[in-house]
């Protein structure tokens, strides 16, 4: 059949005839039509293998036509495993087969399905781990043949994105009673947001046959989707997969590219159900397909599924399916049903009339063919899944099978629903469903369209009901269900290949030897068959498997039970669970005056900081000249991001008394202390300074990384305490620098005139409060690089202004600015630890001579207890200052410091440092080690161990001279 | 000579964004007028961004700011997360039992709020002024499309029947917090977010990103007008 060759309209749905579209699989070029699925416009053209599978390498043709299966894998070039039956077809697409060796017509691999007495289930688990060793073998061979399709690992990510949907009501699947829900629903005020899987509306209606005329189906569609489309409370979403029920109606809903992450307040789930296969012998074969799908094929898409066909029915369902054949040119050369009759006796008539013969109590034994379907064989049914000798053979290219239908059960599941069966009347019930959660339709066991249709409508009312936009809800009246299901369509044949699960190439042997094995829970069998384990996640599978447990341990279906449906409900990528990418970033107000004077930027948490100026290459020489910029002239730091926090009120002092290690009650006002922190274990959580502004104002810096964290536990201690304080975290809202070295006093003059700044009128370690540049400024005097320096803090409206002003203000002076990097350095110089690089988890202050930083007339801080019983014990560790001769190979952060053969500690920091003209670095090692003077061995890169000295700290200006100029 | 946001010593952190930009002055800082492209009046009905950073805002947190809040002229909402317009068109927020912010008029360029951060005085009384100006970049989404661009971003439902007018949000949206108040500009749909002014460059990225699919661009303050 060529494109051009589709049956007349109306057939065809979802095809735009006039648009042709051009494509190419395995490397031949063919024509389908825009709206043709890659397998619909595959099969137009004549084209029924589409894939091999799993296991045997079996030809594999359409199954259900509705993305339901595995049996249309095929490979485009950028992705793996898309299932050609979902996928629309693109024009100048380039589809490929995949799992094959040789061609998809001739795979070589397909003699293994010859071997498969040799290959049962589980035999992988006992055969290939002996004699000792020969996994190693094995595994690289089965590697090779283990997986689907080719990853194209030039792969471009595309845009991928999640948004939230909120709705009253989600309706999942849009069949009948999902439409009638949903209009229900709408008419009476609800939001409604209706989700389709597939890329139109009606379900059922747009390709099924609802009575012998073939009227109803196309006439309510029409009907509920002119009132459905046009409602402004409904909102459609088509090609959508709601992929998983989490708990209050949190749906994941994939759309595209993009994952919708819907809350909902009530939900409707009316996902139909699943047409079941017939086991049977070679019930694979291209040409053997679900009834619905031979009916999508010629509804959707105008495709005649084949010339001569056969259906095999356990429902009238498939006498319905029948009349659509024969309306669509397909010769029916029998109806095989495996019932004694149908329910609606006219449905007899109504094939007799048309020619169309009809066995009763048969079955179909056996599809025959090599590649395609060529005959089956007939067999009358003598028990349950046994057959009578005598045999007919039917020559026909096109099987249709269906057993009966499974309810969409999984969604219903994953919400804590029960699914029962009654071995009786081979019907679903669904029980234990969450409130809020409603079903509808044929997944709730209703088959008739007038119930269906009813159901949908119950199911919003009681919805409204829950929403409050109802008084009561309703509940009508049924119509008797006719059975549906047929009890037992499995029938094994002595040379097997009856395939229960198609994904994993599973026959009915395989499931009974599993439960030979001793494996009589499902789940067990599952795990031990991997029946369900496949794409299809045992849509098809499921139902046979618990026939075929129960009946082998002598228990009902209903007692057997089913697999637990876990999400998602279809495979979903990676990047629908990513989404795009939130990575936040922060920048200072001067980030655009690095950026200008060429600054290379590091990340300090989400900041972004300079980490000094120049290019990469020259990282050395650009730290080494800001250093000397710094301790010979001026040099000025953005330290913006260093934590800041406001602390006001008449128990501020109090608050900080208990929070840090050092006193603060007494700290005069005007006056900054340096802060250590502790948490209730003794170890060193943070550091910063403590500058008194007011009696009832302090300002506290934290570090960088640290300040949110110490903001959060001020706020959780404080609402222990109960004091009366306010605490604001202000980082963000103040710019900062620190304006270092010897000229940095003179700079600062030149800006600030309502500050008295002499070494006596504003000592080290003072805090001010003027204008600088004319700008509201907090003053600093501060020594962390160990040089004459004032940090300024201003609001951050003001940052860059502050910063064009002091740099302008330093060219007389020759100012430069300094990095992160350099301040480490010069930091380094002065001894100063950096918390969180110099300490680690374990850290107590003694470790790291902070003892002085303890206040210990102070009845409480958090950590005192701890810190008395660890100053109890003998020091395990200590972190002391080392050197290193110039030219020496130096040591990086985490290099282990050694013991003899024993490592007593690591490296912390380290640097070359141009000013001491010797490589210094600070490092933790055994107590008996820190004696300055004494040599300390630094396992280095490659394995080398250098001789370092332990150095008295501070490495520079050990009178700190310098910093209170 | 044309304005340029370098003049003034308050900067936005975005003004670099809107360098092509027409600007106004508004009060001691400057505010994009337009980016002189398009029927930027249309785009902000639709869908539209507005960088409003340099509009003067203000907090006040403390037992005594609800009185202090009064004594100065100003109706507060009765309950948090609520906000009230006053009659010069400043706004005050409600963001707890003792928090308020307090939201810089068009009208008069900010100047009563400004003023109210100029006027306050550290004392004895617990009314502690917040920095919020400093500490937070104000943005305004405008237009219909406004909660469908925040439901890409932020989990809180801010269509018009759960988000009415006068609602307050503290939330997250793209990863950073936010505050987000819905208080239209006569009868141009208007969702004010101030979110950490350090991530106002990240933020401002990934709105413009999620506005995209709408046709959504920045627009200037004649857009509002």
């Amino acid at each position: 059949m060529s494109a051009q060759d589709r049956l007349p309209a109306p057939l065809g749905l979802l095809i735009d005839r006039n648009a042709p579209l051009t494509f190419q699989f395995d490397g031949k070029p063919l024509q389908g039509l825009a709206g043709d699925s890659i397998a619909s416009a595959l099969l137009a053209n004549g084209r029924w293998l589409l894939s091999r599978s799993f296991k045997y390498h079996r030809p594999r043709g359409p199954l259900s036509m509705a993305g339901q299966d595995a049996n249309t894998l095929v490979q485009l070039p950028d992705e793996p495993n898309v299932l050609a039956d979902m996928q629309p077809l693109a024009a100048g697409q380039t589809v490929t087969g995949q799992n094959y060796a040789g061609s998809l017509d001739k795979d070589r691999d397909a003699v293994l399905g010859h071997f498969s007495t040799f290959m049962p289930v589980g035999f992988y688990y006992r055969s290939f781990f002996k004699p000792k060793g020969m996994w190693k073998i094995w595994e690289p061979l089965i590697r090779k043949k283990a997986g689907l399709g080719v990853l194209d690992l030039n792969f471009q990510p595309q845009y991928h994105d999640k948004a939230f949907l909120f709705t009253d009501l989600a309706v999942i699947g849009a069949g009948p009673a999902g439409l009638s829900a949903a209009l229900a629903a709408a008419n009476a005020g609800a939001k409604v947001l209706l989700i389709e899987q597939q890329p139109y509306l009606g379900g059922a209606l747009a390709w099924a046959r609802f009575d012998i005329e073939g009227q109803r189906g196309g006439q309510l569609r029409e009907e509920l989707l002119a009132a459905v489309e046009s409602h402004a409370n409904i909102r459609i979403l088509k090609d959508a997969t709601c992929n998983a029920w989490f708990t209050d109606h949190y749906l994941p809903v994939i759309q595209g590219n993009r994952l919708y992450k819907v809350r909902a307040r009530q939900c409707i789930v009316a996902a139909g159900a699943f047409d079941q296969p017939v086991v049977f012998r070679n019930n694979d074969l291209p040409g053997v397909m679900l009834t619905s799908a031979a009916q999508r094929l010629i509804k959707l898409y105008a495709v005649k599924p084949g010339q001569r066909a056969v259906l095999l029915t356990g429902n009238d369902d498939g006498y319905l399916a029948a009349l659509d054949l024969h309306e669509a040119g397909v010769e029916v050369a029998a109806l095989v049903d495996m019932r004694s009759q149908p329910i609606e006796g006219r449905l007899v008539t109504a094939l007799q009339t048309r020619g169309i013969t009809c066995h009763s109590a048969s079955t179909v034994y056996e599809a025959l063919g090599e590649r395609h379907l060529q005959a089956v064989d007939i067999r009358r049914i003598s028990a349950e899944g046994e057959v009578a000798p005598h045999s007919t053979r039917i020559d026909c290219d096109l099987l249709c099978m269906s057993a009966g239908y499974m309810p969409v059960y999984q969604l219903l599941c994953q919400a804590g629903g029960k699914l029962a069966y009654d071995d009786a009347s081979a019907a679903f019930t669904l029980s234990g469903l969450p409130a809020g959660l409603q079903v509808a339709g044929s997944v709730s066991g209703r088959h008739q369209l007038d119930n269906v249709l009813r159901d949908g409508s119950d199911a919003a009312s009681r919805a409204l009901l829950a929403l409050g936009l109802a008084s009561s809800s309703e509940a009508g009246d049924y119509l008797a269900e006719a059975p549906v299901n047929f009890p037992w369509p499995i029938f094994a044949h002595p040379k097997g290949k009856e395939f229960v699960d198609f994904d994993e190439d599973l026959q009915v042997r395989d499931i009974l030897n599993a439960t030979r094995h001793g494996y009589r829970d499902v789940q067990l069998v599952k795990r031990f068959s991997t029946v369900g384990m496949g794409p299809s996640q045992g849509r098809h599978s499921a139902l046979p498997t618990a026939r075929l447990v129960a009946k082998a341990t002598g228990r009902s279906v209903s007692e057997t039970g089913v697999t637990t449906a876990r999400p998602p409900f279809v495979a979903e990528k990676l990047a629908h669970i990513a989404g795009r990418g939130f990575d936040p970033y922060r920048q200072t107000a001067m980030h655009q005056r690095h950026l200008e004077l060429g600054a290379k930027m590091m990340p300090a948490g989400a900041w972004q900081r300079p980490a000094y100026y120049g290019k990469p290459e020259k990282r050395d020489a650009c730290m080494q000249a800001e250093t000397r910029h710094v301790r010979e002239k001026v040099g000025m730091i953005d330290v913006s991001t260093l934590g800041g926090l406001d602390v006001r009120g008449p128990d501020a002092a109090e608050l900080l008394n208990r929070l840090y290690t050092f006193a603060f009650s007494k700290q005069p006002v005007g006056r900054s202390r340096y802060a250590l922190m502790t948490n209730e274990h003794g170890v060193v959580i943070d550091d910063g300074v403590c500058a008194r502004f007011a009696d009832r104002h302090f300002y506290v810096t934290a570090t960088t990384s640290g300040v949110d964290r110490i903001y959060q536990q001020m706020l959780k201690w404080n609402a222990q305490w109960r004091l009366d304080v306010d605490i604001t975290n202000i980082t963000a809202a103040l710019a900062a620098v620190n304006l270092a070295g010897p000229d940095s006093r003179q700079v600062l003059a030149t800006l600030c005139s309502d500050v008295d700044l002499s070494a006596e009128g504003f000592p080290y370690l003072g805090v001010r409060q003027g204008k600088v540049a004319g700008i509201p400024a907090r003053l600093l005097r501060v020594g962390f690089v160990g040089e004459l320096g004032y940090e300024i803090h201003v609001p951050a409206r003001y940052g860059e202004a502050l910063w064009d002003a002091l740099m302008e203000a330093g060219k007389a002076f020759d100012i430069r600015p300094f990095g992160v990097e350099t301040q480490r350095l010069l930091r380094l110089e002065k001894g100063h630890v950096i918390i969180s690089q110099d300490t680690d988890g374990m850290t107590s202050p003694a470790e790291i001579d902070m003892n002085w930083a303890i206040a210990r007339s102070k009845p409480f801080f958090i950590g005192k207890r701890s810190v008395e019983i660890l100053e109890a014990q003998p020091l395990l560790r200590k972190l002391v200052g080392f050197s290193l001769p110039s030219g020496s190979a130096q040591p990086l952060e985490g290099h282990l410091v050694l013991k003899g053969p024993d490592i007593s500690g690591n490296v912390t920091s380290c640097e070359y440092s141009q000013t001491l003209g010797q490589i210094i670095g600070l490092a933790y090692c055994a107590p008996d080690q820190a004696t300055p003077g004494q040599s300390l061995p630094i396992r280095v890169e490659g394995g080398a161990v250098v001789q370092a000295t332990v150095v008295k700290l501070p490495f520079y200006d050990p009178d700190n001279q310098r910093q209170e100029l | 000579m044309s304005l340029h946001a370098e003049h003034f010593s308050e900067r936005s952190p975005l003004y670099r964004l809107h360098q092509d930009a027409q600007l106004n002055a508004l009060g001691d800082s400057c505010i994009v007028s337009n980016y002189g492209a398009g029927d930027e009046r249309a785009r902000a009905a639709h869908c539209g961004l507005l960088d409003l950073s340099n509009l003067a805002r203000v907090g006040f947190r403390g037992a005594a700011s609800a009185a202090y809040l009064e004594a100065r002229g100003y109706q507060l909402p009765a309950v948090p997360n609520q906000a009230l317009s006053q009659a010069d068109g400043s706004q005050v927020l409600r963001m707890s039992q003792a928090e308020y912010l307090l939201l810089g008029s068009l009208q008069d360029t900010g100047a009563r709020v400004r003023q109210e951060e100029l006027a306050w005085q550290f004392d004895d009384t617990p009314n502690y002024l917040l920095p919020r100006q400093d500490s937070h970049a104000w943005l305004l989404l405008s237009g219909t499309c406004q909660a469908e661009v925040m439901a890409k971003l932020c989990g809180v439902d801010l269509r018009a029947e759960a988000f009415p007018v006068g609602s307050v949000a503290q939330t997250s949206a793209a990863r950073i917090n936010v505050i987000i108040a819905n208080l239209p500009l006569g009868e141009l749909p208007c969702l004010h977010i101030l979110c950490d002014r350090a991530s106002a460059d990240y933020f401002w990225g990934a709105l413009l990103d999620a506005m995209q699919e709408f046709g959504g661009q920045p627009v200037g303050l004649d857009a509002l007008r």
